[in-house]
């Protein structure tokens, strides 16, 4: 998404000094850095050494896209079978050959300065942080759920209206609520709000509407298995019979 | 007050003239709800309304905007709005009420400059209602509009009894005078009695005496965090509510890092970073501290009057369903 800031690109390079930008650059540089942007979750011994080494090296640590931030989908059935569980029914062996951890966001590991979220970020998101790290001031962080934006573009509720299970309270907005906008109810791709949102109550107002508890489960979980309130009721659902899927 | 009549039929021509004052909005419904929205003719309009979303004061305030463009080397800011004339036809007696609410704060306490402009060029065209399940106007007094408006319609079997409720609309009732017929005896009968009706229809209640009282000696209760376990804290109870009138700025710097804007966007109490200021400290950090302001703000008193005027709106589009009246009933004890 970095990259598609075609209009803005040169311009912004202008203003940087980049060490390391494998996507973009063969240069690298293992230095010291002002800010390190970071994606992709810890899932493996080796990329958290490379984490650790990154926080140390860096004034500022970024992560960016929900993968960075919460795990993303790889971390949708944490919580639900051990390592070797995993690994045998993957690899019919017990053994944890790649040395692989349950998939997590770096903050589960190091301290993070700020979350850029969503699957994929948005880039204009991007892009107004890093003006703001640039010109001095704080980055704007959005811990307020796509509701508000739903509200603010006047766009239906998909949920009250339409009984349609969205998950736009308990997801953090910066989307300007583009798919309840087209009609279509939030998957969660940006994740929960840390330390905020209200999951137990997503799933009452889910099972209220008719919706079974696995599905409401699955949903939960696509994006947000590692955030704590998600795991729990994800483990309190998984001790109780599975559901028969969708509405 | 004067009183005209318009005769059904010539409400297309009465809507053309108000063209000439300004673009017009009205109830229309999209999907299963309302909004305010541009007009042509009285056609679009679903005047049986019963609430839309979003309530007429994102004429006003609106729901995002840019502010001014500043540039920090030349030390200069340009404000972008532009003025436009409009025309809001059909806004119901909760919501003009609602209006003068937001007018005493944002016109003589904290004048809001871009908020006064619009409301001075704006046509008010008031409409009668009936209520739902959800409308509890009349237990705040707010179920009738005695001004705050230019023009007020109400429905007659064969018209319309207008109230003019302003030089503005006194103005525009004169030049639509061959639409307009003088009031009989059996139109006064007749809009009388629609509203002795109208009266009786109301099916929710809410005492709202010593509300501010009741609020206040129930600080401490229990009922706050019940309903807080309930609440997302998404902020569309305050982002639907007429009265609610709080906003947050943010600028954003163009790739020169010299020059940007500044965005204005309503806000909510409800949400974690209203209660939040410079060092890190927040005034607010929990739900049921931020369920209990929102519920002490409407609650409290504005000289004579609460900050709700009974619309509904924030029961009705809570995503859990939150119920206002009975969180104030079990505040006061009655459940």
């Amino acid at each position: 998404m970095i990259l598609n800031l075609e209009d803005e690109l040169l311009d912004l390079l202008s203003n940087l000094d980049v060490k390391s930008f494998i996507m973009a650059s063969s240069a690298h540089e293992e230095t010291d850095l002002d800010v390190a942007f970071v994606e992709g979750s810890v899932s493996t011994e080796e990329g958290l050494e490379r984490l650790k080494d990154i926080r140390k090296r860096s004034k500022i640590l970024i992560a960016i896209g929900d993968c960075a931030v919460w795990g993303c989908v790889q971390a949708m059935r944490n919580q639900e079978m051990s390592m070797k569980e995993r690994m045998r029914k993957v690899y019919d062996k017990e053994e944890n050959f790649y040395d692989v951890l349950e998939p997590k966001g770096l903050s589960a590991y190091v301290d993070v300065d700020l979350e850029i979220p969503g699957c994929p970020i948005d880039k204009i998101e991007f892009l107004n942080a890093v003006l703001s790290l640039l010109h001095g001031d704080l980055p704007e962080v959005k811990d307020y759920p796509v509701c508000v934006e739903c509200k603010l573009n006047e766009y239906q509720c998909l949920l009250v209206e339409k009984g349609m299970p969205c998950l736009g309270p308990i997801i953090v907005a910066g989307c300007n609520a583009l798919c309840p906008g087209l009609g279509v109810d939030c998957i969660g791709c940006r994740g929960p709000i840390r330390d905020e949102t209200n999951a137990a109550e997503e799933l009452n107002v889910l099972k209220e509407k008719g919706y079974d508890e696995k599905y409401i489960k699955n949903r939960l979980k696509f994006f947000g298995a590692n955030f704590g309130e998600i795991a729990k009721l994800s483990k309190m659902l998984e001790k109780k019979q599975p559901g028969k899927g969708g509405k | 007050m004067k009183y005209v009549k318009l005769p059904k039929e010539n409400l297309d021509a009465f809507v053309e003239n108000l063209k000439t004052h300004g673009k017009v909005y009205g109830p229309v419904k999209i999907g299963e709800y309302y909004s305010f929205q541009e007009i042509n003719n009285s056609k679009e309009m679903s005047l049986e309304y019963s609430r839309t979303m979003i309530p007429p004061k994102k004429f006003f305030l609106k729901l995002k905007e840019r502010l001014f463009t500043f540039n920090e080397e030349k030390g200069e800011y340009k404000e972008t709005l532009e003025e436009e004339k409009i025309v809001v036809f059909g806004i119901h007696p909760c919501d003009i009420n609602a209006l003068k609410l937001m007018d005493k704060i944002y016109i003589d306490e904290t004048p809001d400059k871009y908020y006064k402009m619009r409301r001075e060029n704006a046509v008010i065209v008031g409409y009668g209602c009936h209520p739902d399940e959800y409308c509890f106007c009349h237990s705040l007094g707010t179920n009738y509009a005695a001004d705050g408006f230019d023009l007020f319609l109400h429905e007659l079997k064969d018209g319309f009894f207008v109230r003019v409720g302003s030089d503005k609309g006194n103005a525009i009732v004169s030049e639509i005078s061959e639409l307009i017929k003088d009031v009989e005896g059996s139109d006064i009968e007749e809009f009388r009695a629609a509203e002795r009706k109208r009266e009786k229809e109301y099916t929710l209640e809410l005492n709202i005496r010593g509300i501010t009282d009741m609020l206040a000696l129930a600080y401490e209760s229990e009922v706050w965090k019940e309903y807080a376990d309930k609440c997302f804290g998404c902020g569309s109870c305050n982002l639907v509510c007429p009265t609610c009138r709080c906003y947050d700025v943010v600028d954003n710097v163009n790739l020169n890092l010299k020059s940007g804007e500044r965005l204005r966007r309503l806000d909510s109490c409800m949400l974690r970073k209203h209660g939040l200021v410079a060092g890190g400290l927040n005034f607010r950090p929990t739900r049921i501290e931020r369920l209990r302001n929102r519920f002490n703000c409407k609650g409290s008193l504005r000289e004579d009057t609460l900050n709700c005027v009974g619309c509904g709106r924030c029961t009705v589009y809570c995503p859990s369903q939150i119920d206002y009246v009975e969180v104030l009933k079990k505040v006061r004890g009655e459940l």
